[in-house]
């Protein structure tokens, strides 16, 4: 068992290890995590220990890998509630456009992924957000307040942003630039609970 | 006689080895590494096998099992990673 | 054999570094492939100068089913990306 090559191999552990725990991206770091899963059962084979080698190649490389993907994939998005007429437009050069581009560039700083949940009117837009069906809305102020559409056209903010989550909030506040919306933080019925 | 062709073809494996990973390390396209890596690595994994099949031939069973499934899944890991990187690197 | 091992581990961190340097997603798992396959054909040349055949098995068995574990996560990647 006194071989030189053991030593190298098992050196090899520790070094993907650094390496995934120097990852920022969570899907990067899944794939080193595989890298890790193939090294880790190299060194348990070398080392004799054939049972663990084959329980971390199944269970490590494949299931968790597997498990973690999933699980990265359904935490990390923000879903926007949106008015459905809105996705209708076609019109790359439309304001409410411009705001999901942004929300979009801010959210792949942050691996975030968005979701746009169409909504039939404002009330149900609201409710969903009271209810915790979204973390984000985003709708056009003339919906809102009941005046004069042209009158607000002309306004500066045609959008109103309202966000629940507090730390989406921070996020949001120091990184969108974006003239088309205003922002504010709204409180879901249960607060205790934030994200 | 044997022993001797048994490290000729672990040493070609092994070369094999490094002739499909160096590219790995350039500015390449996705595609082109691709198609050194599972080639060359394929193949070269495929003639360490048979170096070790001839060296220890009385568990022909398992190493023949090993090249089969090398040869199907690398085969048929080469096209799905290829048709995963393209498609989905258009929506990027 | 001594020296077969060290050349194979030498191959070994070539992916492994292109694994850390590099920053795309599909070039990582490009190399993680090369480094799954890597791995369990040096677990069975060390079976085969060990002459233990419990870990020949269990290199085989690696071999050709961590491949599937790579395509699934592959597919579950290529949703990622088109989401």
């Amino acid at each position: 068992m006194n071989d030189s090559y053991i030593y190298v191999i098992v050196a090899l552990l520790p070094l993907a290890a650094v390496m995934l725990t120097v990852q920022v991206n969570p899907y990067n770091a899944l794939v080193i995590r595989g890298i890790l899963g193939g090294v880790a059962a190299l060194v348990y084979a070398v080392l004799g220990a054939a049972d663990v080698a084959l329980t971390e190649a199944l269970v490590g490389t494949m299931l968790t890998t597997t498990l973690y993907a999933v699980a990265v994939r359904s935490s990390l998005v923000m879903q926007i509630g949106v008015l459905k007429d809105e996705l209708g437009e076609t019109d790359d050069r439309s304001p409410f456009f411009q705001l999901i581009a942004d929300l979009q560039t801010i959210g792949s700083k942050y691996h975030l992924r968005l979701e746009l949940l169409p909504y039939p009117n404002p009330q149900s837009l609201h409710r969903a957000l009271i209810e915790k069906e979204v973390h984000v809305t985003c709708i056009e102020r003339s919906h809102e307040d009941e005046h004069d559409s042209a009158e607000i056209e002309s306004g500066r903010q045609p959008y109103h942003t309202a966000v629940r989550i507090h730390r989406l909030y921070d996020i949001l506040q120091t990184e969108l630039a974006s003239p088309a919306t205003t922002l504010t933080y709204v409180t879901a019925t249960d607060s205790g609970e934030k994200h | 006689m044997i022993n001797i062709l048994s490290y000729i073809c672990i040493g070609v494996g092994i070369v094999f080895w490094f002739w499909g990973t160096f590219p790995l390390l350039g500015k390449r396209s996705l595609l082109f590494k691709l198609h050194s890596l599972s080639v060359a690595d394929t193949l070269g994994s495929m003639s360490i096998i048979f170096g070790l099949l001839l060296k220890i031939p009385n568990q022909w069973s398992l190493l023949v099992l090993a090249l089969i499934s090398l040869a199907i899944w690398n085969t048929v890991l080469g096209y799905v990673l290829a048709y995963c990187s393209s498609s989905g690197g258009k929506h990027e | 054999m001594n020296l077969i091992l060290i050349a194979m581990i030498l191959a070994l961190l070539i992916p492994i570094y292109e694994a850390w340097q590099d920053e795309n997603i599909w070039q990582k798992m490009l190399a993680f492939a090369s480094i799954a396959s890597k791995t369990s054909v040096m677990i069975l040349v060390v079976s085969v100068l060990r002459g233990d055949w419990m870990i020949g098995v269990v290199g085989v068995i690696i071999l050709s089913v961590g491949n599937a574990g790579l395509m699934l996560l592959a597919h579950v990647i290529k949703r990622m990306n088109e989401a």
